[in-house]
């Protein structure tokens, strides 16, 4: 980790609100894979502070839509992402109704960029923290143009599991842990930009499909496979697609962290 | 490494994926284990090429997907769908239905998969001597299946049937055409045979609820519905149903069916290495750190309010333990520090219960123990004071027991020990002087029922005469019972005696009232026990307690205000004998009903002057309103609530009550027509009173003088309104109007609870 609790300190949270800092290391400021590594390392601090601030999963998914929806229409240089990503995560327990506090989020945050650290003062630093959240929450509902709630798979994944589960046996499906094979992945697939790109039922049956191919599972085969049934308008490629997207995170995690 | 699940991936995927696996998880000492197992296993596809990829990842994350602690949701009893309106989520139709999977398949996937338990649905299509066939239209329990087009039919035995009595055959309440729902006996599954039961006891214990046997047609389950009109109309396809069910737009669908499925959401799993819950520690968790920042701030500002204190700044210092203890309920530093502020203060009370609090929560801490200690027997000096020795000396042995060392409490101890034993042996001797004079006599247990008695006498007098008249009079027959044992008076003690008079006044009141209203309607068993239980906890009034200084302080006290209540308690009580549950309202409520009140009268003149028409209607209303006052005042009495709203009823019905106890006082007389008269009323419309009400007028005599009797008055209040409101004229009633009231009174205890005497 390239210690992301320099970046965020009081100081530096100042310019943040300045559009156009390009003062980051100018050799791979064009490069997309460095981006996408950053975007990486952001949605594992929103995943990682979620878990800690006892979010659920609906809301944690909302934040990284958030997030990368922002930073779809902006360049990633304009503004100090980790700050984006504490305003998401408040945002985001706002639009899906788990209220939290910004004082819980700076408190985790803080402690996620200087772990081991003593909680922060209630001083000047921290309010400028929370004042700062708070700005950039703005921030961000001008540039999605308040268009800030969104679909997503999850309850689509877990209507779907109830209905494939009645086509196994009981006692086999009791014995295959595809549900939480397949929440893992859905939650997994948030840590890109991929849950943008794809539809929600897409995104859906694809981790239901990969879960199942994981464990072996075999379904039977009528006139229509079992997710041509579920969404009319799904193809094998797009359920290749989205896979091997989510492959990839899993292979830059190793990469990144 | 669940070894069953990984031969399940390897038969899928086959060779390649065994290659990937040894390569990738070679330093697994867990698959290693099992691998010498797994290569024995038959790969039953190696032709049909897999995604590689997948495979790759598959073999990457073996370890987590086969760890047996990753399958985190427990094998749920299968719970039956809530058919009721509320669908908490989309209830579909199964899927086999829009994958048309061919019939013999499904035929032999249901035969597989059916278990005992299961509860199925079906019409009944054959009657025989020893039971009936039933021709299988859907599950509507455990397995959820399309079954409608597969022609299964199973035997109900006459045996499965629940026994309805010893008589007829228990076949003749079913029909050809019924539609059944049974749960599943027995399944030969090479035979196909099905048997079915409806006998509860074949039901699994999870879905006991389930009633069998005879359903109609709107019982049927929702997704079979869903699937007869899927299945007609192709346009119906599951994406369609999914979103227009009720359920799918629950908001909180994806939390009810995590849960339904196992799934934790606060322990997320994860397949990422980074994410594993195993990796989070308790300490970074937001309630953890808030915990020790909060803690850290709440010191603070106590650090603050000693340096306030130091410098003598009481309020300050005060205010900065307060904002501690918000911040940080129980910290132990703030609750010492006010507490010991609060002892320096002199609220010595208040100081006991922070140093308490703080001990709770940090029972070692040492200053807590010293001051707590030190208040303990300064509170002990100040009972002693009050002569409450046994209460102080309590206190002090508390005291000894937090510091058995303390000079103080032990000396404090020692003395009152003396004295109360001292005052003990005084106590014996004049005792036993008396028992030499009266020897004869009774003993003192039976003095003290004689006492009891008289007591009970005394109050039902009183009762009596409350009931009957105003409450100044009960009031006063109190005070002379009990006041003679009150006159030491203190005036060191004055301020607190007079707010234990204000309560003790306020209870005094309350009970005062209630017996008035029992007296009218005391008949439930419940009330009278209510009662006795009251009467009991109001009797003895020991020398120093409030109920001394009930009448000596009382008048000072409320000074003008309390005449107020006084006089408006009267004419309430004159007006409404049973309406008075309003009494027991604090002052505020009370003096904001007079208000209400003054203006409702205004409003009555205005309209009594005008019309006679708009007061019958009133009355009516009034009448209709009181009655229920009646029926559930001690419902009432509880829901002050309750009581606030319709006070406004009831007063204004007030005044029209006299004329309603004037009829019901003469039904004490022609009892059975007067309530005739009283029903019909209820149910004449408001129109329709008038004309009743001067059919009444012909009837009633007594009642004419009544109202002739509020015509002058409401002509008074015209008069000098603007002053006096309707207090005044209540006193000028005419004094047979007194009478009758009396009567009514003593009529209805009469037929109330019998005589209590």
């Amino acid at each position: 980790m390239e210690g992301p609790s320099s970046r965020l300190s009081a100081s530096q949270v100042k310019h943040v609100k300045l559009p156009g800092r390009r003062d980051s290391s100018g050799d791979s400021e064009t490069d997309p894979s460095r981006n996408m590594k950053t975007h990486f390392r952001v949605c594992r601090f929103i995943m990682e502070t979620g878990v800690k601030l006892g979010m659920r999963s609906v809301p944690v998914a909302t934040a990284c839509v958030l997030y990368h929806r922002f930073f779809e229409r902006v360049s990633i240089h304009a503004y100090e992402p980790y700050l984006v990503a504490m305003s998401c995560i408040y945002l985001a327990g706002k639009v899906e109704e788990q209220h939290l506090r910004t004082r819980d989020i700076i408190n985790v945050s803080h402690r996620y960029f200087n772990s081991g650290s003593a909680p922060l003062e209630c001083d000047k630093e921290f309010w400028d923290l929370r004042d700062s959240v708070v700005q950039c929450e703005l921030l961000i509902l001008r540039q999605l143009n308040f268009h800030i709630s969104f679909e997503h798979p999850h309850k689509y994944l877990l209507h779907y599991l109830l209905s494939v589960k009645s086509l196994v046996n009981r006692h086999a499906w009791s014995r295959t842990p595809v549900a939480e094979t397949s929440w893992a992945l859905l939650r997994d697939c948030y840590h890109g930009a991929m849950c943008i790109r794809h539809t929600p039922q897409h995104i859906a049956i694809a981790t239901l499909y990969l879960a199942l191919k994981s464990y072996g599972v075999e379904l039977p085969v009528g006139e229509k496979e079992w997710w041509q049934v579920l969404c009319e308008d799904v193809t094998k490629a797009d359920i290749d697609a989205v896979i091997s997207d989510l492959l990839q995170l899993y292979d830059m995690e190793a990469k990144c962290i | 490494m669940d070894r069953d699940l990984l031969k399940q991936c390897l038969r899928y995927h086959g060779e390649s994926l065994f290659n990937k696996l040894k390569c990738e998880q070679t330093e697994n000492p867990d698959f290693q284990a099992v691998a010498s197992d797994l290569c024995k296993a038959t790969y039953e596809r190696g032709e049909e090429q897999s995604n590689p990829l997948v495979e790759q990842f598959i073999a990457r994350k073996a370890d987590i997907l086969f760890c047996p602690s990753w399958k985190t949701a427990t094998a749920q009893e299968d719970e039956h769908e809530e058919e009721e309106a509320a669908e908490p989520y989309a209830i579909m139709p199964p899927l086999e239905l829009f994958m048309e999977v061919s019939y013999e398949e499904r035929r032999s996937m249901m035969y597989r998969d059916l278990e005992k338990g299961d509860i199925v649905v079906g019409r009944i299509n054959n009657i025989r001597e020893y039971g009936f066939f039933l021709t299988l239209l859907c599950m509507a329990g455990g397995l959820k299946r399309e079954i409608e087009d597969l022609e299964l039919s199973a035997l109900c035995h006459v045996r499965e049937l629940p026994s309805t009595g010893s008589h007829d055959d228990p076949l003749a309440y079913f029909q050809t055409g019924d539609l059944i729902r049974a749960a599943v006996k027995d399944i030969d599954r090479y035979q196909e045979k099905i048997t079915v039961s409806l006998q509860p006891a074949s039901l699994p214990p999870s879905s006991e609820q389930i009633k069998l046997g005879v359903i109609t047609r709107e019982e049927l389950p929702l997704h079979y519905s869903r699937s007869v009109r899927a299945a007609a109309d192709s346009t119906e396809t599951y994406g369609y149903i999914l979103g227009g069910c009720h359920g799918y737009h629950n908001p909180s669908v994806v939390d009810y069916l995590l849960e339904k499925v196992g799934i934790s959401d606060t322990h997320p799993p994860s397949m990422m290495r980074g994410l594993q819950s195993n990796l989070f520690k308790e300490e970074d968790f937001a309630s953890v750190i808030r915990k020790k920042q909060s803690a850290s701030w709440a010191l603070k500002c106590v650090r603050a309010g000693v340096d306030h204190f130091k410098h003598g700044r009481h309020v300050e210092a005060m205010n900065e333990y307060n904002k501690a203890l918000e911040i940080d309920t129980n910290n132990v530093e703030a609750l010492v520090a006010r507490g010991a502020l609060y002892a320096n203060k002199g609220s010595i009370v208040k100081a006991i219960t922070d140093f308490e609090l703080a001990l709770e929560s940090c029972p070692d801490h040492r200053n807590a123990k010293k001051y707590l200690c030190q208040t303990l027997v300064e509170r002990g000096k100040q009972l002693e004071e009050q002569e409450k020795l046994v209460t102080a000396e309590g206190l002090y042995r508390r005291a000894l027991s937090l510091d058995d060392s303390n000079p103080e409490a032990q000396e404090a101890l020692r003395k009152i020990t003396d004295a109360m034993q001292k005052s003990i042996r005084l106590r014996e001797e004049a005792l036993a002087k008396e028992q030499d004079k009266a020897k004869s006599g009774p003993t003192s247990a039976e003095k003290l029922r004689k006492i009891l008695k008289e007591e009970k006498r005394m109050k039902k007098k009183r009762r009596r005469s409350s009931s009957s008249s105003s409450s100044s009079t009960s009031r006063s027959s109190t005070s002379s019972s009990s006041s003679s044992s009150s006159r030491r008076k203190s005036k060191k003690k004055k301020k607190k005696q007079k707010r234990k008079a204000e309560r003790a006044n306020k209870r005094h009141r309350r009970i005062s009232s209630r017996e008035s209203r029992r007296s009218e309607e005391g008949k439930s068993k419940k009330d009278r026990k209510d009662k006795d239980e009251e009467e009991l906890e109001w009797y003895p009034a020991p020398p120093n307690t409030s109920a001394t200084f009930l009448n000596q302080t009382g008048g000072l006290v409320f000074g003008a205000r309390d005449e107020e209540e006084v006089e408006e308690r009267k004419i309430s009580q004159l007006y409404s004998l049973s309406a008075a549950s309003e009494e027991e309202d604090d002052h505020s409520s009370r003096r904001e009903r007079k208000g209400r009140d003054r203006e409702d009268s205004r409003t009555r003149k205005n309209s009594q002057s005008r019309s006679t028409e708009g007061r019958d209607m009133s009355r009516e209303r009034g009448r209709e309103d009181n009655r229920k006052d009646r029926r559930d005042s001690d419902s009432k009495r509880r829901s002050s609530l309750d009581d606030k709203s319709k006070r406004r009823l009831s007063c204004s019905s007030a005044e029209l009550e006299n004329s309603q106890k004037s009829a019901s006082g003469n039904s004490a007389y022609k009892h059975p027509e007067a309530r005739m008269r009283r029903n019909s009323s209820t149910r004449n419309s408001l129109d329709g009173g008038r004309i009743e009400s001067r059919g009444r007028q012909d009837f009633h005599k007594v009642e004419e003088v009544m109202r002739r009797a509020e015509e002058e008055r409401s002509n008074k209040n015209v008069g000098n309104h603007n002053e006096e409101g309707d207090t005044r004229p209540k006193k000028d009633l005419p004094a047979n109007l007194l009478n009758i009231f009396n009567q009514i009174a003593q009529f209805e205890k009469e037929k109330g609870g019998q005589p209590k005497k």
